[in-house]
């Protein structure tokens, strides 16, 4: 799959990210509404994927892999639960704009906005965070940056060609006498499986 | 221009009706200024970071061509094409020739303002092309006919209902005013226009010469389908939208959405570099290709501005319109009475006359008030308001004043004691009429009339014909104090002016006042009449070098910031630079002044004891000056209870000739003003500005009438014992 970048935790400057923003980080996410879900295992990751799935009714999900993703198995889950789950490339683009959820991985938090930031070059990770009404964001609780002058340093050191987004709480507009809606042309709900443990990488022991 | 001008007036009195404009504005501007403080909370050091955006700015356009040639490598060694257009008619040409040669039929945007500014949507519409806006708001004026009412929120100006209306013609069908549903309504329509499209356009928030990459920063994800779907994608952006280096993308990204939404981020942001893979459907199947994406450089009177020491300051523009959120005269009419083109309030008022040419400019340049708030929260540091004074002073030059103007200016201000004379015939001719008027700064024949405000008087007896009572040499003065009254203080507040002298009086000081003293200029150099100006600058250097004063002081802001300039305006003329820096150099303030002198003697502390007072911070004192503290202190000092009211520091709505000539603006920006201050419960209002108390003094007649007006200097003589 395309990315920007293939390994965007060696460029994470020491001593700058760590789990120990994540609580602002948090914060910050839940303000503009994106909705947090931190488990400890990857087995718990599953669950919540498959109980959001059963809540939601969801039939068609469309998946874009990640290690994340791959460790905690959530294709099979689905798929077990009788949900068709489409992971190719063409099938991504055939059934994007008809999927109800949108599974992919993101490279990191920002503490100060509650952002986090795609690697969206490969195109099938942008139809399932953009076409689906409900975008699920597989994320490392330990690669949280503090702000967007610290997510710079990392992407312009990465950044020669590509597409990357911040993608902050869901899709929301206030064109219409400043009433703030949710929901325009991007997902309605913006659904963040921040996985403890495992994966974590070197930032600051904590 | 009179012609010219009444439309605007008459588009003003109709914006004012508009109850849409007026609610959805007013509740925006009501919760602004405290949301985007709480946005910025986290956000560091603003100061520097404002100030960091000014330099990035600053080197960028110093070295543009320079900025614009990397952009323009970067892009292409990536596989962009790039196009470098002079105007609209260089896109409009480059883009039909590529909707030829592609069979583009299909076209959705996302937002672009540049695009806009060059009015291409209705250019493709007239050559059988489909095009859609995709930003909700951009569609819903798409629809409606309109041009953006502001830069960020371009249907501000709409209500549900008016929504609805053309939601249900456009969709055939009725639809309810109920706004989440229409939302999802706008969602479903355009959801087509997306996979439909053969092209997207989109404009840029950054452009980035260090890869040739491209920023994006919406909130409701268009601009990622834009960027997405279609197999071709084309950026139309400024050149004052370029930046050096991928790390500069962080500072704008600090304040953009800050100030534009009081957001810290908005939904998206999205980096673009190079070409990108896109989904083709042949036959049966989807293939990936690499997406054809072209970016187009607009010049369009930009790299004029480059190249103009001045104005090369629109480059400092990240287009967030903070400025228009916090604008006194913006915030009441909206976007549209700026001649009905993209960009709008005083920026767009700079922006229109480098892109669309002066004419417009001089239609509706009178709407800045000169207050400087929108200088206060603005990223990039742009001096709006100097860059309009700047504008109109070109614009005198080139066209001259209106005819009556001029005449008056010329003939009259020039010379002192005609213009005395008809202030004095002003208070005897004034008395046949039921009410005289008198507006700040300017005699009667500016005048016009108001019913939400008294204006005060012309005084019988004018501070200058008092002065003989006044002056008590003190037995051993510790210096001499010549005092510079500023019109409005001599002819309608003369008793204000006795209450100065008596302060300075009472420090030790001999005041003297001279004579030979006249306008301070401020109200001819507003207009742009620099010439005039220097005149009188002239006259009043002679008069107060004579008396050779230690300090001269004057009670009014404005008349200081005149003052102040007197050395600039005629830095050119050998004989009169030194001499006018030695007048400008000797000016202070009263309020600092007299505080720094208590302070001295152990007297600026708080006493107690006395009446509730809300203080007003005049523009000219608190942002032109840099005043604020002072004059509370004296306050305090005086033996009153100090209790703040809510935005002290937003424009009383005189300004000048403003609050007499746009009486039907000025009266709702006073009307909040009194709101305020009848909120604090407070028994007076005081203030350190003649202009200001005139305005106050006559909307606390008519509207709050339990509550006085006073200058800090009547509170402070008030305690002095004869």
């Amino acid at each position: 799959m395309k990315k920007t970048c293939d390994d965007w935790r060696r460029h994470f400057p020491a001593g700058k990210f760590g789990a120990h923003l994540f609580p602002e980080f948090e914060k910050r996410a839940k303000a503009v509404s994106a909705e947090i879900f931190r488990v400890k295992t990857s087995v718990e990751a599953a669950d919540v994927v498959l109980n959001l799935a059963r809540f939601t009714n969801a039939r068609k999900v469309v998946s874009v892999s990640s290690p994340l993703q791959e460790k905690a198995g959530i294709e099979n889950v689905l798929k077990s639960a009788d949900i068709e789950v489409y992971s190719d490339q063409g099938d991504i683009a055939t059934h994007a704009a008809t999927a109800d959820i949108g599974i992919s991985g993101v490279e990191f938090g920002i503490a100060e906005t509650g952002s986090v930031c795609q690697d969206g070059y490969a195109v099938e990770s942008r139809l399932v965070s953009t076409l689906p009404p409900i975008h699920v964001a597989f994320l490392d609780s330990g690669l949280i940056v503090p702000g967007i002058i610290e997510a710079f340093e990392i992407i312009s050191q990465v950044f020669d060609r590509g597409y990357i987004s911040f993608i902050t709480g869901p899709s929301r507009t206030a064109d219409i006498e400043r009433v703030l809606t949710i929901g325009v042309h991007g997902p309605s709900r913006f659904i963040i499986v921040a996985v403890d443990g495992e994966l974590q990488g070197g930032g600051e022991a904590s | 221009m009179t012609g010219e001008n009444r439309n605007i007036r008459k588009e003003i009195g109709e914006k004012l009706k508009d109850e849409a404009l007026r609610t959805n504005l007013g509740r925006f501007a009501e919760v602004y200024p405290a949301a985007r403080a709480a946005a910025l909370e986290n956000a560091g050091d603003v100061e520097a970071l404002r100030e960091a955006i000014k330099q990035m700015k600053i080197d960028t356009v110093d070295r543009i061509e320079e900025v614009a040639g990397r952009f323009e490598a970067e892009a292409t060694k990536r596989g962009i094409k790039v196009f470098r257009a002079a105007d609209g008619n260089a896109v409009f040409g480059y883009l039909m020739d590529l909707c030829k040669a592609l069979g583009v039929k299909r076209i959705v945007k996302s937002k672009s303002m540049a695009s806009e500014e060059i009015d291409l949507s209705p250019y493709f519409k007239k050559n059988g092309l489909h095009v859609c806006e995709s930003d909700l708001g951009e569609w819903i004026i798409e629809l409606a006919g309109h041009k953006p009412s502001h830069m960020v929120m371009p249907a501000i100006h709409l209500s549900r209902y008016q929504v609805a209306d053309y939601f249900s013609k456009e969709l055939d069908k009725e639809i309810p005013p109920d706004i989440a549903f229409m939302v999802q309504a706008a969602r479903r329509r355009l959801r087509g226009e997306f996979l439909n499209a053969d092209m997207g356009i989109s404009g840029a928030n950054f452009g980035i010469a260090e890869n040739g990459a491209i920023g994006l920063v919406t909130n409701e994800g268009n601009a990622r389908l834009v960027t997405t779907l279609p197999p071709i994608h084309v950026v139309i952006m400024g050149y004052e939208k370029l930046i050096p280096k991928i790390t500069d993308a962080a500072l704008i990204l600090k304040l953009l959405p800050r100030g534009a939404t009081a957001q810290l981020m908005t939904s998206y942001m999205t980096l673009v570099g190079g070409p990108t893979p896109v989904m083709v459907k042949v036959g049966e199947h989807w293939v990936e290709k690499t997406r054809e994406m072209h970016i187009i450089l607009l010049d369009n009177g930009r790299l004029k501005a480059a190249k103009d020491e001045k104005f090369k300051q629109i480059f400092q523009c990240i287009r967030c319109a903070s400025c228009l959120n916090v604008c006194p005269v913006y915030t009441l009419v909206g976007g549209h009475v700026y001649g009905g083109h993209t960009y709008a309030g005083g920026i767009g008022a700079i922006l229109t006359a480098f892109l669309s040419g002066m004419a417009d400019f001089e239609k509706f340049h009178e709407l800045c008030i000169g207050c400087r708030r929108c200088t206060e929260v603005c990223p990039g540091k742009i001096d709006i308001p100097g860059l309009i004074e700047e504008l109109r002073v070109r614009a005198v030059k080139e066209h001259g004043l209106p005819f009556v103007m001029k005449q008056v200016f010329e003939n009259v201000m020039t010379n002192r004691r005609l213009f005395h004379s008809l202030m004095r015939a002003a208070s005897l001719g004034m008395k046949p009429f039921a009410k005289g008027n008198l507006i700040r700064h300017l005699p009667l024949f500016f005048s016009g009339l108001a019913k939400d405000r008294s204006l005060p008087t012309i005084a019988d007896k004018p501070l200058r014909d008092r002065m003989k009572s006044l002056i008590r040499k003190p037995a051993k003065p510790i210096g001499r104090a010549a005092f510079f009254s500023g019109c409005t203080m001599d002819f309608v507040l003369p008793d204000t002016g006795e209450s100065i002298i008596k302060v300075l009086q009472d420090l030790g000081y001999e005041v003297v006042f001279p004579m030979d003293q006249s306008c301070c200029g401020k109200p001819v150099s507003a207009t742009g009449d620099l010439e005039t100006a220097r005149k009188i600058a002239r006259l009043n250097i002679q008069a107060f070098e004579k008396e050779k004063a230690d300090v001269i002081i004057t009670g009014c802001p404005a008349c200081v910031e005149a003052l102040h300039s007197y050395s600039e305006i005629l830095k050119e003329e050998p004989e009169w630079k030194d001499r006018a820096a030695a007048v400008s150099h000797k000016v202070r303030e009263f309020c600092s002044f007299v505080a720094e002198e208590y302070g001295k003697r152990g007297r600026l502390t708080k006493t107690g004891g006395g009446p509730k007072v809300t203080y007003h911070d005049s523009c000219h004192m608190k942002r032109v000056l840099g005043i604020a503290k002072e004059p509370r202190q004296l306050i305090e000092a005086a033996g009153c209870e100090l209790v703040e009211m809510k935005d002290s520091d937003k424009c009383c709505g005189m300004s000048g000739i403003f609050g007499v000539k746009y009486a039907e603006l000025s009266m709702p920006i006073l009307e909040q003003k009194m709101n305020n201050i009848r909120n604090t419960g407070a028994e007076i209002a005081a203030c350190a500005c003649s202009g200001c108390m005139v305005q106050l003094q006559g909307g606390l007649d008519k509207q709050v009438p339990g509550v006085k007006m006073k200058h800090v200097a009547d509170l402070l003589a008030e305690k002095i014992k004869d």
